[in-house]
């Protein structure tokens, strides 16, 4: 297994972009590059138990993100052996955090990855998001299907998901394509502020882009090439997480 | 079609109710997949709102009013009696913020002496944006 992984990765060039990374920040972005396959071939290892592809590939990016900025180079161990265990952990996170996989019904796993589906499709086809019937016609899905399926891509365990002290810090999220100029979102909320500094970048950006900006969920879930059902949990967890901690705070 | 009103217990974990229901209202009444899932969001926030000044409340209670030209009301309230409501500085909070975001009008009301939150959500006919 080890072989076929590093196969996936120019060791040589790996070892020059590192060397280069301490004076060139750009550096960072060709490392991501270079080891996207790599990426790629763990997400995919993943694939089946009801989850998008996409949203694998973009948990796995964030593993290999923080396996970028934790790497010793003096270790000498190669890049791709230190990252795999990073990424391998970072999507096994995923799915411990969703808990989907475990407390769905299979029946609903794929209604949900099948809605997922459909819906970036037909937001892609329609230039807008598609209604219930639209959705039902498309899928073979009943409406009351469709509407079971929402529900249960919905059931997750909140608060022990992502929580804001995460290590991540989210150093990953602009790299990825999120919006840092999450400022006004900083500013304007003093009571709620030192909680939004707490969380994950991404889920700051997500939270900037639909509730300041404006933006359709299917829009932002354009921008950052995870799936709708991704920035729909994202959305919901996050105003859980931040109410707990408001409340709390305030007593 | 008519108004539907739904109580439950004054409890976080009966929330759930009122956003499967939301959701099969809003579905019916030709709303998007976006659409839909930001009222299933707001809805949540502003129940949450609501169990925060609950006090002694015993029951939520959410009145659905299909609009005509398309669209919903949702006014949620909980039967707290003397909560200081709307809650200080209630149009500079998150919640606020979010719930104006999700629908196209969010208010902070009294029903009969009650806290309750109204919104209102127009559906923009499929391709016309």
């Amino acid at each position: 297994m080890a072989e076929q992984e590093e196969r996936l990765v120019d060791e040589e060039r790996s070892v020059e972009l590192f060397a280069r990374l301490p004076k060139e920040p750009s550096a960072r972005e060709d490392l991501v590059r270079l080891h996207y396959p790599l990426v790629e071939y763990l997400a995919r290892r993943f694939a089946g138990r009801g989850e998008p592809v996409e949203d694998l590939v973009q948990v796995a990016s964030i593993g290999l993100l923080k396996a970028i900025d934790r790497f010793d180079t003096e270790r000498g161990v190669k890049f791709s052996t230190y990252a795999t265990p990073t990424i391998i952990g970072e999507l096994k996170r995923h799915f411990r955090d969703k808990g989907w996989a475990m407390r769905v019904p299979r029946r609903l796993q794929e209604i949900g990855l099948q809605l997922s589906r459909v819906v970036s499709e037909m937001f892609q086809e329609l230039g807008r998001s598609p209604t219930v019937p639209e959705i039902a016609a498309r899928s073979g899905l009943s409406e009351d299907d469709v509407l079971e399926g929402m529900d249960a891509i919905h059931v997750h365990s909140i608060g022990s998901l992502d929580a804001p002290t995460d290590e991540d810090g989210g150093t990953s999220a602009s790299r990825l394509g999120a919006e840092d100029e999450t400022f006004e979102l900083l500013e304007g909320w003093a009571s709620v502020a030192p909680h939004l500094e707490k969380l994950p970048e991404r889920e700051r950006s997500i939270l900037y882009l639909r509730f300041f900006r404006g933006l359709t969920q299917s829009q932002i879930a354009e921008r950052l090439g995870i799936s709708q059902m991704h920035v729909s949990r994202i959305l919901s967890r996050t105003l859980s997480v931040l109410r707990d901690a408001v409340g709390a705070g305030e007593g | 079609m008519s108004d539907v009103n739904v109580k439950v217990p004054a409890r976080p974990n009966f929330v759930h109710i009122f956003r499967s229901v939301i959701a099969s209202i809003a579905a019916s009444a030709d709303f998007t997949y976006d659409e839909i899932d930001d009222l299933r969001l707001a809805v949540d926030e502003a129940c949450a709102q609501l169990l925060v000044v609950g006090g002694d409340a015993t029951t939520l209670s959410m009145l659905i009013r299909n609009l005509d030209g398309g669209g919903v009301e949702i006014l949620t309230s909980i039967d707290a009696e003397g909560a200081p409501w709307p809650p200080a500085g209630a149009e500079h909070t998150l919640t606020w913020q979010v719930l104006s975001a999700l629908a196209d009008e969010a208010r902070f009301e009294q029903m009969d002496g009650h806290p309750a939150l109204r919104l209102t959500k127009r559906r923009v006919p499929a391709g016309a944006n």
